[in-house]
């Protein structure tokens, strides 16, 4: 198979280190200084971004905060500030859609604008230059993106990848061997190290030696699926990653602020999480039928319960009620607990039965609880068990997935 | 770590409404201790809802230091939420 020829006509845009260029735009002190972004005041909380300063002088995302500022003595640390995320990301989103209907966002900062079927007067190359001085214009100018593009979503990530921050290239069928040479596997999107070593053990040990592989090679020997057939086309500059998946679980996690906690006040987190889970649940006018929860404890065990039940259910207290039945088999020493709901569909909003009440009672009440809150705000009103634990338990963001922004 | 302090005080502004993408811009504020800081760059206004209530959250610099000042649209009150100088 040749390669792609087709004109590029995807655009990847991400932004660079964004929590870290976000605080450094909002604070203007902070502008050229090594900032770590964090999720919590304490020492011992993980890095989640660091500004390209900190990440010049060695600072890694994930690296923990007491570690990196003895790496770097003058990092500062910031908690992170979802609102101000979400406006920035809602501004970028406004940005891409300005110029194609089919702008998919992958994460919180980045997205991608297809241009197929799109009437061009200019080229892509204008048009990323355009979307670099209104992310400035329209958000501030400390604000810097990478962009990418490529005949296909692959190419353009791989293209927006090559040279950061404030990079802008473009990968096509006649510069796509030169980009693969100057780079290794791991560089890929999508080959880690457990990848690089089965590519390793068929003697595939560059980018371009992966890209001369034969597909039956790929498909029957090294990955030994379709995933082998999805990978040639994909090198090759071939659309194969145009779909979007399905919500199949939702959930939240938290790691205990202190290890001492009596097995009550762990309850109470893990409650103050089931509401958090329902209402995003409800938020997405979803309904479920099975509850799982896990607990990593001290010595970094792993334990997980699950219970599934006839009819679905989408109330905070049933979500409760099952993941505390659940909890009571739980281990000691625990450090981690998080809860998910699972087997979801779409809330239908079925017929009510005659024959239950307390059911209807139940939605009728949650429903009436829903509306307040967004009235008045989160949490306005809520389980009086879960009263204290909001000053531990905080909103944040995921990088991966753009469901609740 | 940050030296960032939290605050909840009410504050007086001089504000500039004009066109634009940034209509309202706060020029100046006076503290209850009677300070008063001029502004010389806004690092980011945004909106954030609290309810159905909107607060405009504006981070701001005087050249010395960072602070937060809070615009509660319904009430149309002032407070200063946040000052820090990150340790310069």
């Amino acid at each position: 198979m040749e390669y792609n020829s087709e004109k590029s006509l995807i655009m990847h845009v991400d932004l660079n280190s964004a929590f870290a260029t976000i605080e450094q735009q909002s604070r203007p002190m902070l502008r050229g200084r090594p900032v770590a972004v964090i999720n919590r005041r304490t020492e011992n909380t993980s890095i989640v971004t660091a500004s390209y300063e900190a990440k010049a002088k060695g600072v890694k995302v994930g690296m923990k905060f007491i570690e990196a500022s003895r790496l770097v003595p003058e990092l500062v640390a910031v908690e992170s500030d979802p609102a101000k995320y979400r406006y920035v990301y809602r501004k970028l989103m406004a940005i891409l859609n300005s110029y194609s209907p089919n702008v998919v966002m992958k994460s919180i900062d980045e997205g991608i604008i297809d241009f197929h079927g799109v009437p061009l007067k200019r080229s892509l190359v204008e048009i990323g230059h355009e979307i670099k001085k209104r992310l400035q214009d329209e958000i501030g100018s400390a604000m810097r993106c990478n962009v990418g593009i490529g005949p296909n979503r692959f190419l353009a990530k791989t293209a927006a990848g090559l040279h950061k921050p404030d990079g802008l290239d473009v990968i096509n069928a006649t510069n796509l061997r030169l980009v693969y040479k100057t780079m290794k596997l791991t560089d890929l999107t999508g080959i880690a190290s457990h990848l690089e070593r089965r590519l390793n053990a068929v003697n595939i040990f560059t980018p371009i030696q992966f890209l001369d592989t034969d597909v039956i090679s790929l498909q029957k020997v090294v990955f030994k699926s379709i995933v082998g057939r999805q990978w040639y086309e994909r090198l090759r500059g071939y659309e194969v990653d145009d779909w979007s998946s399905e919500t199949k679980t939702i959930g939240r996690q938290y790691v205990l602020e202190n290890r001492n906690l009596k097995r009550s006040e762990i309850a109470a987190r893990l409650h103050y999480l089931c509401e958090s889970v329902g209402s995003r649940l409800r938020l997405q006018h979803k309904v479920a039928r099975g509850v799982y929860i896990h607990i990593r404890t001290i010595d970094r065990k792993y334990w997980h319960a699950c219970q599934i039940c006839q009819m679905s259910f989408y109330s905070d207290k049933t979500i409760n009620t099952l993941a505390q039945q659940l909890f009571l088999k739980a281990p000691e020493r625990i450090q981690e607990i998080g809860i998910r709901c699972y087997q979801i569909s779409d809330n239908n909003d079925p017929q009510a039965s005659l024959f239950c009440d307390e059911i209807v009672h139940e939605q009728q009440l949650v429903s009436a609880i829903d509306v307040i809150n967004q009235r008045f705000g989160d949490r306005t009103v809520h389980s009086a068990n879960t009263l204290k634990t909001s000053e531990f338990i905080k909103t944040k963001i995921s990088f991966g997935s753009t469901r609740y922004l | 770590m940050n030296d960032e302090i939290f605050l909840n005080e009410q504050i007086k502004v001089v504000v500039a409404f004009g066109d634009g993408l940034n209509p309202c811009r706060p020029l100046r504020f006076r503290r209850t201790n009677g300070r008063e800081i001029d502004i010389t760059e806004i690092g980011l206004r945004h909106p954030n809802m609290q309810g159905k209530r909107m607060v405009h959250i504006f981070d701001v610099t005087d050249g010395s230091a960072d602070y937060r000042i809070e615009l509660d649209a319904e009430r149309l009150s002032w407070r200063l939420t946040r000052e820090a100088d990150h340790g310069i």
